[in-house]
C-alpha cells in the first residue's frame, strides 16, 4: 500500500454518504456553499466528470473557492436511476451529434456521459493504469506520441486514486507491476469461462482490476452482483465521482451548480486572460465570473466548448493558434467476440467487469504492427447483446433464435491501441442544438496498423473461447473510450496544452480531462484521467504560488 | 403483489420460448419502484401513433413484424414503443453525417421501402404478401453488407437505424425476457448464485439447449432462394 497513506484523511466521500439505506447525503446537498454569478471565484470546472470531480475536490480541499458547472442533473440514484437497461436512457448525452470518417464512432451509451459523476455514472468499472512505455510510443516504437511526462510523474497519484475508489482485483504482473487495496471479487460465468480458457490457452489472467468495493470502505454498500455497471450503479458499490469525490468537495465549501450548460469560455481581449464562462441555466443565459477557467467536458464537448469560444485573438477557437484543437482525438478497437457453450453461463449476473489480461499489451517486435491490445470480460445485456446478433447478419426468426440462446453464450472484449491521426477531429457541424450553439462533428478513419490490431486482437479472443470450450463463436467490431482532441505536448506546435495542462497562448485557462491524453495505451481511461486530475491540481497549486502570492491564480 | 390474471403470467411473443413457466413480472415485488414503474409500463395499453403518419405506420408495423419475426400474438407493440420515442426526440445522441436525424432518417425510409414495393410488385409494402416483403427487406440488407447505397442512402446505416430501434424496444419487454430467460431487473435482490451452470431459485433452466447455427443457415439459405424465386 505504498503511498496510499490514511484516505480518509485525503477523501473522506466514502464516510460522508449515509449509511441507513439511502444513497445520498441530502444534508451535505442542502448545505452546500453557493457563489453569486457576480462573484470572482478562484476557479470555474465546467464538467462533473472523471477529470473537474477530482479536481474540484483536491483544490476545494486546498481552500479554493470552486465553481463546477455540469449540464446534465445532480443524480440520486434513489430516486434517478432504474434497474434496467433501455431506462438508462438519460444517463448519456443525447444532445445532437455527428459521425463521419471511413469508421464512424457510435457516441452517446456507448461514449458518454451526462450530470454529475460525468461518464463514470455508467462506465463498465475496470481501472488499469497505463503501462510506462504509453508515455513514449514515438521513441520506442515509432508511432503515436511521446507525452511531455511520464509514468513515474503519474505513479503516486495512480496510487492514491486507487485507494480512494478503491480498486479490487489481484497482484498486477504487467506494465509497472503493483497490487490493489481491495481484494479480488467472486467471478460469475463469464469471468469463469475467461479464466478457464485463459488457462488451457497458456495466457496469463488475473481478475479485476475493478473499482467495486469488497470490503469495508466508509459507508459504501457492497456489490450484490446484478450486471447492471453500465446503467448506474444504485448501490453505490461502483466506483464514480458522484460517491468518490464530490460529496468531499461538497465538505470542503465546493459549489457543484448542474443543470448548467456552459456555453462560452470569457477571455478579456486586453489582457489576454479567461475571465470567466457563459451558461444556459433554466432557459436564462447566465455568466460566471473567476479568475480561471478549467474545461473538463471530454473529448467531444471540450474542443467544441473552445470552438464556440472564439474572439478576434483566437478566431478559430480559444488556444487554437495552431490548429490542434479537437484533433488527434481517438478510440480504442474495441471488437467483442462471444462463445457458444452448451453449459448456462447467464453472463448477466455478475458486474461485466470481472477478469483481464494484458499479455498483449506492449509491441511484439515479431509482428508487422506495433502497440497491442488487452482483453477484459464484458457482458452485454439483452438490448447490448441483439446488436451483437443482429450484427451478423441476422434479423427475423434468426435473430429471436440466436436471442433465445443468450444465456449460452459468454463475452470477452478488447481494447486495441489505436494510433492518434491527426485527421481523426472534432469540427463544428454546420447543426444546431436547442440552444442555438452549432453541434460537434466527430470524424474517425481508422489506419492500417489499426486494422491489423483489430484482426488480432479478435483472434486472440477466439482462441481463449475456443480453448475453454466455445462450439461457435461470433464478433462485433466496436469502438470506445475517447481520449485526446486537446493532446498535452512539449509545443505549443503539437498540442493545445502543456505539462500542467495549461492552454497554450492563455495564462489562466486549463484543460483537465481525458482530451489531454496524446497516446492511450490499452488501458481504459478513467483511473488515468482522474490521476492526471489530481496530479494538475498541485501543479495549478504550484503555479498559484509562484504568480500571485496569494496561492490561487 | 401485483394482480394479474392467469392469462397474463409467463408470456413470451408468439408463444416462442424455451423456458417453459419463466415469469419475471412474478419478481415485480423485489423491485424498487421506479425500476417496477418504468417496466410494468411497457406492459400498458399501446397509446395511439403520433409521431408517424397512417401510412407510414402500415409500412413501419410490417417492417418491425418482419424484423423481429412478430408474426402473430401475442405481439409486443414495438411499434407503438417505437413512435413514442420519435415523438419524444429520444434518440441516441448521434447520427451518422450521410443519414438525415432519426426521425427524418425513418421516414424518408418508410417511403422508399414503399416505392420498392409498388415499382416491384405494383402494391404497397404493407398489404403485399409477408413472403415479398421479406424479400424487400432481405435486399436491403444484401446491400448493407455490399457496403452499398439504398435510394441514395448507405444501406448500413438504414440498417442499423431499423434494426437498432427495433431491437431496443423488444428486448426492454418483459415478455421478450421471458422467451430468452433473461431475470429482469435485479434492485435490491442482486444475484446469489452466479456462476456456469447455476440457478437462482426462481429462474428456469433452458428446456430445448440447440444450436441456433444450423437453424441460422436453413433459415438464411431459404431467404436468399426466395429472392431468386420472386419475378
Ligand atoms: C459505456 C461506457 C463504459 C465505460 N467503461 C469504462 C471502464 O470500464 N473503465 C474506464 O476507465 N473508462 C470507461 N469508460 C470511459 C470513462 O467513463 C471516461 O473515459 C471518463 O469518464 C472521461 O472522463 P472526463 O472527465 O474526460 O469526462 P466525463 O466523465 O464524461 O465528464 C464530462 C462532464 O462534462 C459535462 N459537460 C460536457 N460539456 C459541458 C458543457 N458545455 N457545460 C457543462 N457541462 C458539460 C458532462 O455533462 C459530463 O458530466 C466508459 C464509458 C462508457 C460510456
Ligand atoms: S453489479 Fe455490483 S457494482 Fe455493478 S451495478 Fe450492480 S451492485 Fe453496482
Amino acid at each position: 500500500m505504498s503511498g496510499s497513506g490514511n484516505v480518509r484523511t485525503r477523501n473522506e466521500s466514502a464516510w460522508l454518504l449515509p449509511s441507513d439505506g439511502s444513497r445520498v447525503n441530502h444534508r451535505l446537498r442542502a448545505d452546500m456553499r453557493t457563489f453569486d454569478d457576480a462573484e470572482e471565484v478562484d476557479l470555474v470546472v465546467v464538467g462533473a466528470g472523471a477529470g473537474g470531480s477530482v479536481l474540484t475536490q483536491r483544490l476545494a480541499r486546498r481552500g479554493w473557492r470552486v465553481v463546477c458547472l455540469d449540464a446534465g442533473p445532480f443524480w440520486d440514484p434513489d430516486s434517478d436511476w432504474v434497474s434496467d437497461e433501455r431506462g438508462a436512457h438519460t444517463l448519456y448525452w443525447t444532445e445532437p451529434r455527428q459521425i463521419g470518417g471511413t469508421d464512424p464512432v457510435p457516441l452517446g451509451s456507448n461514449n458518454s456521459g451526462r450530470g454529475v459523476g460525468g461518464s463514470m455514472v455508467h462506465f463498465a468499472g475496470y481501472v488499469p493504469r497505463l503501462h510506462p512505455s504509453d508515455f513514449a510510443t514515438r521513441s520506442r516504437d515509432k508511432v503515436g506520441a511521446d507525452w511531455p511526462i511520464g509514468y513515474p510523474e503519474l505513479k503516486p497519484y495512480y496510487e492514491h486514486i486507487e485507494h480512494e475508489l478503491p480498486v479490487a482485483g489481484q497482484r498486477w504482473p504487467w506494465g509497472d507491476p503493483h497490487r490493489y487495496p481491495h481484494s479480488p471479487h467472486p467471478v460469475g460465468g463469464n469471468g469463469e469461462i475467461f479464466l478457464r480458457g485463459a488457462k488451457a490457452a497458456g495466457i496469463e489472467a488475473r481478475v479485476g482490476p475493478v473499482a467495486i468495493t469488497n470490503g469495508r470502505f466508509g459507508n459504501r454498500s457492497h456489490c450484490i452482483y446484478r450486471g447492471f455497471c453500465l446503467q448506474g450503479c444504485k448501490v453505490n458499490a461502483k466506483a464514480s465521482p458522484l460517491i468518490t469525490h464530490v460529496p468531499d468537495a461538497l465538505a470542503h465549501g465546493a459549489e457543484i451548480r448542474p443543470d448548467s450548460h456552459v456555453s462560452r469560455v470569457l477571455l478579456d481581449e486586453g489582457s489576454g486572460r479567461v475571465t470567466g464562462v457563459e451558461y444556459h441555466r433554466g432557459g436564462v443565459l447566465r455568466r460566471q465570473r473567476a479568475a480561471a477557467v478549467v474545461v473538463a467536458g471530454y473529448s467531444i464537448e471540450t474542443p467544441r466548448l473552445l470552438m464556440l469560444s472564439t474572439s478576434r485573438a483566437f478566431p478559430d477557437g480559444l488556444g487554437n493558434r495552431h490548429d490542434q484543437l479537437g484533433r488527434y482525438l481517438m478510440v480504442q478497437g474495441a471488437p467483442q467476440t462471444a462463445g457458444r457453450f452448451e453449459a448456462e453461463i447467464r453472463m448477466y449476473k455478475s458486474p461485466p467487469p470481472e477478469v483481464s489480461t494484458e499479455q498483449f499489451y506492449e509491441t511484439d517486435p515479431s509482428k508487422p504492427y506495433r502497440r497491442g491490445w488487452s482483453i477484459q470480460t464484458v457482458s452485454p445485456l439483452p438490448i447490448t447483446w441483439a446488436e451483437h446478433v443482429t450484427a451478423q447478419g441476422h434479423w427475423g426468426e434468426v435473430l429471436r433464435e440466436y436471442m433465445r440462446d443468450y444465456v449460452h453464450w459468454a463475452t470477452l472484449g478488447a481494447l486495441c491501441e489505436f494510433l492518434p491521426l491527426a485527421g481523426n477531429r472534432v469540427i463544428l457541424a454546420d447543426e444546431t442544438d436547442r440552444h442555438g450553439l452549432p453541434v460537434a462533428h466527430f470524424a474517425y478513419s481508422m489506419g492500417a496498423n489499426d486494422h491489423a490490431l483489430m484482426r488480432a486482437a479478435t483472434e486472440s479472443m477466439e482462441t481463449i473461447l475456443r480453448a475453454a470450450g466455445a462450439s461457435e463463436v461470433m464478433t462485433i467490431d466496436r469502438y470506445a473510450h475517447l481520449v485526446g482532441g486537446a493532446r498535452m505536448a512539449a509545443t505549443a506546435a503539437d498540442g493545445v496544452v502543456d505539462a500542467d495542462h495549461r492552454v497554450f497562448g492563455v495564462p489562466n485557462l486549463f484543460i483537465v480531462d481525458g482530451s489531454v491524453l496524446p497516446t492511450q495505451g490499452s488501458a481504459n481511461p478513467a483511473l488515468t484521467i482522474m490521476a492526471l486530475a489530481a496530479r494538475a491540481a498541485d501543479r495549478m497549486v504550484a503555479i498559484g504560488r509562484t504568480t500571485s502570492g496569494t496561492g490561487t491564480l | 403483489m401485483i394482480y394479474r390474471s392467469p392469462a397474463q403470467r409467463a408470456i413470451t411473443p408468439q408463444h416462442r420460448g424455451r423456458f417453459p413457466g419463466f415469469d419475471v413480472v412474478e419478481r415485480a415485488d423485489d423491485w424498487d419502484a421506479l425500476t417496477a414503474g418504468t417496466v410494468l409500463a411497457r406492459l400498458g395499453p399501446a397509446a395511439a401513433t403520433v409521431f408517424f403518419t397512417e401510412t407510414e405506420a402500415g409500412i413501419a408495423g410490417a417492417l418491425l413484424d418482419r424484423l423481429l419475426a412478430q408474426d402473430g400474438e401475442p405481439r409486443i407493440p414495438v411499434l407503438a414503443l417505437i413512435d413514442a420515442r420519435l415523438a419524444a426526440g429520444e434518440t441516441d445522441g448521434w447520427h451518422y453525417d450521410d443519414l438525415p436525424e432519426d426521425g427524418q432518417a425513418w421516414r424518408d425510409t418508410l417511403r422508399y421501402l414503399e416505392s420498392d414495393a409498388s415499382s416491384r410488385y405494383g402494391t404497397g409494402f404493407a398489404e403485399t404478401q409477408v413472403r415479398r416483403q421479406t424479400v424487400l427487406i432481405q435486399q436491403v440488407q444484401d446491400l448493407a453488407a455490399a457496403s452499398e447505397c439504398w435510394h441514395g442512402l448507405p444501406a448500413e446505416r438504414v440498417w442499423s437505424l431499423w434494426t437498432r430501434y427495433a431491437c431496443t424496444a423488444f428486448y426492454s419487454h418483459p415478455w421478450a425476457w421471458n422467451e430468452i430467460g433473461f431475470s429482469g431487473p435485479a434492485y435490491p435482490r442482486g444475484y446469489l448464485n452466479p456462476g456456469v451452470d447455476a440457478l437462482e431459485r426462481f429462474e428456469v433452466a433452458d428446456h430445448d439447449d440447440v444450436d441456433p447455427g444450423p437453424f441460422a443457415d436453413r433459415v438464411e439459405r431459404a431467404r436468399h432462394r426466395h429472392l431468386e424465386d420472386q419475378p
